[in-house]
């Protein structure tokens, strides 16, 4: 491929499309005389892709709302009134606010929050708060963290978007999308489903709302949100029954074998039973009829039965789960999920004879519950009982991350941690907050909350941004941020609904108005404070630097090859599962405590269940737009041509309750908040659940707000794991039509 | 050999996405409007399906000048500025164009828009500057789906014909005089489980 050619005046770059949505695809970027023109796509990996927001790059770049130049605010947060400052006055400020507050609230105070696609707008942000002795808000838990929280039990990895082992099969015959909406959302895991049923794969999609995905499927079921551990039970339960799981994968690849004691619900170890011996598991070895060390060659470990050993009752790990799954027949998980029954019958049947069947999970799986952990694990299991896990799994570049954590590193809190840290100062008093363009009080959940009980709370908030956001708009200083056509950067690929080519996106024009790219903001404030030998060199020799890991799967990938080619990791070994049994773990230790060992089905907290229902009988899902890029995109007139405005999507027989018409305006409302916006009503989405594409900003509705609607509650067992998730689509809400005029 | 443009659209393919949509504006610099725009066929809303559950369907259709044989909106037009091609392309010239609007109405398919930035209506004209330069419009490039396929109905191997004769692939309303050139290949049967 030739990175640029040159045709009357004009360059054409390869360069990515780092627009925010991580994807990262390859584009062709159309410069003349120092103006970005047009983009089209980029040939890469075989194939190539662009999108509606995409193409509007240009649209976005020459915005006449961008904002041009520093700002600090006069009258009150919030209020949108500023004042033009200088860069050197907004770095004083802000310098002078990171010394006073770390003086006066002690080391960790000042937290940074960042999103960003290329390695600056990630790594710098942990960098500086390490340098700095701040604090840095890990932002996982925005609704993207029950899926790796279940993989990192599972697997022993947390696969982001965690799709690898379940679904990385060549030729898959089965093709089961659960809540997923990978059409819409992820354009390279949809180009492979495409490629898997153009090949004569059934395609299977399963979700409350009838998705860009589900129009595309051979068969579409609904679930109620945040059922899918009991319909992924259920089907197990079918599969045992009927004798459909693969034993072998069971007994070799998992822990099914594994002795577990009745008396603690702890593994039975080697050591338990012979003094001195090692800290091995035991199994039940079906041809000596006696307990042996796993690792013992030649033997055949019982999936099934009771022990006494030594005195002590134990069950093979594998039992234990055939207990859980027992309890959920077809006909009980049918009342549970709303699936018939004999439809759950069919699907399980289908799953565990296809050979293989890939199952492609996305993250609206575990929002729907507070116990979405529980729902990756449950399908994660369903994959490996039926030997459905794949081993083609590639493991991703290993560059090197740690580039910027020179000085110290930060402290670092979940973010939902972080609204108990500004409420309370636990564990970190944190007083000061950046928002590095991310645009949080958009994004993250309850939003009343936040500008309520939170915000009065912290001395001093920054934010950078490229517009003026819900979040930039109550900060003490807004900073402008350059766009991604303005700056060079490393992008890696976020996970597997994209491809695992590594990208360098090219400086195609200059930074327009005052804006700075990330990494000449935050080297100008460390000038700025005096931090020696810190962010003194160029974004270049910092990607060569990152490059040069000496990981083998970063072998032979250069600056320059990387801007002649996109280039997909080097071949090297792949990990094993990185579980302490070096197998699947469908059984954890750690989460004993919690009553979820297994895994279990637990209730949502809100939806549909418990003594809320009364009240607020509606579940409210906030999926991902079609359209648009969480809250970006929604200010490009081209896009809102065919994306106007916020409406709730509400199944006909909720409206018809509520005396509700197509088109009306509604009042959506918890204890929480509210929001007002238009009704389209249609089959689309599942009766007793309403949605909204989240994304919108408050300005767009008729009144209130989604994220007024929306809960930061931990769930503990997930915090023991990894980053509590914010479960975003388990919340309870009632609707009624406002009377107009 | 004179060629006869036309285009083929894969609804099977096709995910609404309206990346041509943008791809037209992009490529045509029409603010308001599109030469190409996607409808949800037989649904309440966009994006939304038809039918009631389990037997819902949603089809997207993305909508365009059909390069009729026999157009509508050239037999419309007072001024003469709507002409045909040798290959078949339908064109508005837009200096002979006096903004009445009278070619809006007359086309069956709805496929032209009124950018009322201009005084000028505008419609498809298959990219044909970039067809003449050996590239394909710019929509079937972007198109992440490969949906949309430009090529030479005169052509028994091109990808238009062979649409037409594996994939079935038909025209929209067929009973008109117009003759349209753009084909649809049928979404594949679902296999329920």
């Amino acid at each position: 491929m030739t990175p640029a050619r040159s045709q009357a005046g004009e360059r054409v770059i390869r360069t990515v499309c780092p627009l925010g949505c991580g994807i990262g695809c390859g584009i062709l970027a159309h410069v003349k005389d120092g103006v970005l023109t047009k983009v089209e796509p980029g040939d890469f990996a075989g194939t190539s892709h662009i999108c509606a927001k995409g193409l509007s790059a240009p649209k976005l770049v020459y915005h006449p709302d961008r904002l041009k130049y520093p700002m600090k605010r006069k009258g009150a947060r919030g209020e949108d009134q500023w004042e033009r400052i200088s860069w050197d006055e907004a770095l004083d400020v802000i310098a002078a606010n990171i010394r006073e507050i770390g003086q006066k609230h002690g080391p960790n105070s000042f937290a940074f929050v960042t999103t960003g696609v290329g390695v600056f707008g990630n790594l710098l942000p942990v960098g500086f708060s390490g340098a700095v002795q701040g604090t840095f808000i890990l932002p996982a838990g925005a609704g993207d963290s029950a899926g790796p929280c279940a993989d990192q039990l599972c697997y022993g990895s947390l696969w982001w978007f965690g799709e690898d082992y379940p679904n990385r099969f060549s030729h898959p015959a089965f093709c089961l999308v659960w809540g997923n909406n990978p059409a819409q959302t992820e354009p390279f895991k949809w180009k492979r489903i495409r490629r898997a049923k153009d090949m004569g794969a059934k395609l299977v999609v399963i979700d409350p709302m009838f998705t860009t995905t589900a129009a595309k499927a051979d068969h579409y079921i609904r679930i109620r949100p945040g059922t899918d551990a009991a319909l992924a039970l259920s089907m197990m339960n079918v599969i045992l029954s009927r004798r459909l799981h693969d034993i072998s994968f069971i007994a070799s690849r998992t822990q099914g074998p594994f002795l577990v004691r009745s008396d603690n619900g702890l593994f039975l170890k080697e050591k338990d039973i012979l003094p001195g011996g090692p800290d091995d598991y035991v199994v039940w070895d079906s041809l000596s009829r006696k307990p042996q060390n796993c690792n013992v060659p030649h033997m055949q470990g019982a999936l099934t039965g009771t022990y006494h050993i030594n005195g002590v009752e134990c069950k093979p790990a594998f039992q234990l789960l055939s207990d859980v799954v027992a309890q959920y027949s077809p006909a009980r998980a049918s009342e549970i999920t709303g699936v018939p029954a004999d439809v759950i019958v069919r699907l399980a049947a289908e799953y565990a004879t296809a050979e293989p069947a890939a199952m492609y999970r996305g993250l609206g799986g575990t929002r729907g519950s507070i116990h979405g952990d529980l729902s990756f694990r449950a399908m994660n299991t369903l994959a490996a009982v039926t030997g459905n896990i794949s081993v083609e799994a590639h493991a991703p570049h290993q560059y090197n991350q740690a580039l910027f954590l020179t000085h110290c590193f930060p402290a670092f809190v979940t973010l939902l941690q972080a609204y108990e840290a500004i409420a309370s100062g636990k564990p970190h008093p944190i007083k000061a907050l950046w928002m590095n363009r991310r645009n949080t009080l958009n994004q993250d959940p309850n939003f009343n909350h936040i500008t309520r009980d939170l915000l009065p709370r912290l001395e001093f908030i920054v934010a950078t941004d490229m517009f003026m956001t819900t979040s930039t708009r109550y900060a003490d200083v807004v900073l402008p941020t350059s766009s991604s056509f303005e700056f060079c950067d490393l992008i890696a690929p976020i996970g597997n609904g994209s491809h695992n080519y590594l990208q360098v996106q090219e400086k195609v024009i200059e930074p327009l108005h005052e804006s700075k790219s990330y990494l000449d903001m935050f080297a100008a404030l460390a000038r700025k404070m005096k931090i020696d030998g810190f962010l003194d060199k160029s974004a270049e020799d910092y990607i060569r630097e990152m490059l040069a890991s000496g990981h083998p799967s970063m072998d032979g990938i250069t600056l320059e090859r990387l801007r002649e080619n996109p280039m997909p990791p080097a071949p090297h070994d792949l990990p094993d599962f990185g579980t302490p049994s070096k197998r699947f773990e469908f059984y954890s230790e750690r989460l004993k405590a919690f009553g979820e060992e297994l895994p279990v089905y637990r209730e949502p907290m809100e939806n549909h269940c418990g003594s809320l229902s009364a009240r607020y009988p509606l579940s409210l899902l906030s999926t991902h737009p079609k359209y648009r890029l969480h809250s970006m995109f929604a200010n490009i007139s081209w896009i809102r041509e065919f994306d106007p405005g916020p409406a709730l999507d509400i199944n006909p027989a909720d409206a018809r309750e509520r005396g509700i018409r197509d088109g009306d305006l509604v009042r959506v409302f918890n204890d929480r908040g509210e929001m007002k916006l238009k009704a389209s009503v249609h089959e689309g989405v599942i009766q007793g659940v309403a949605n909204v594409s989240q994304g919108w900003s408050p300005s767009d509705y008729a009144g209130g707000f989604h994220q007024a609607l929306t809960h930061n509650v931990i769930n503990p067992a997930q915090a023991a794991v990894y980053e509590p998730n914010a479960a975003y689509y388990d919340v309870a809400v009632q609707v009624e039509r406002v009377q107009e005029g | 050999m004179v060629k006869e443009y036309g285009l083929v659209v894969d609804l099977e393919r096709c995910i609404g996405c309206r990346t041509c949509t943008i791809a037209c504006k992009v490529e045509h610099g029409i603010e308001v409007g599109s030469g190409i725009r996607v409808e949800t066929v037989g649904s309440p809303h966009e994006d939304t399906p038809a039918g009631e559950y389990p037997k819902l369907s949603m089809t997207f259709t993305p909508m365009t000048c059909m390069q009729c044989k026999q157009p509508a909106c050239l037999d419309a037009c007072p001024t003469e500025a709507i002409c045909k091609r040798a290959d078949g392309i339908v064109l508005i010239d837009e200096g002979k164009c006096n903004g009445c609007q009278e070619c809006l109405p007359a086309c069956p398919y709805g496929a032209l828009v009124f950018d009322s930035k201009l005084g000028l209506p505008r419609k498809c004209n298959l990219c044909s500057e970039r067809l003449d330069q050996g590239l394909q419009p710019f929509c079937a490039l972007c198109c992440p789906e490969q949906a949309i396929s430009c090529g030479d109905l005169a052509g028994p191997d091109s990808v238009v014909s062979r649409a037409i004769n594996q994939r079935g692939a038909y025209v929209l309303r067929p009973e008109l005089p117009a003759g349209p050139r753009v084909y649809y290949c049928p979404p594949a049967a679902p296999r329920r489980i």
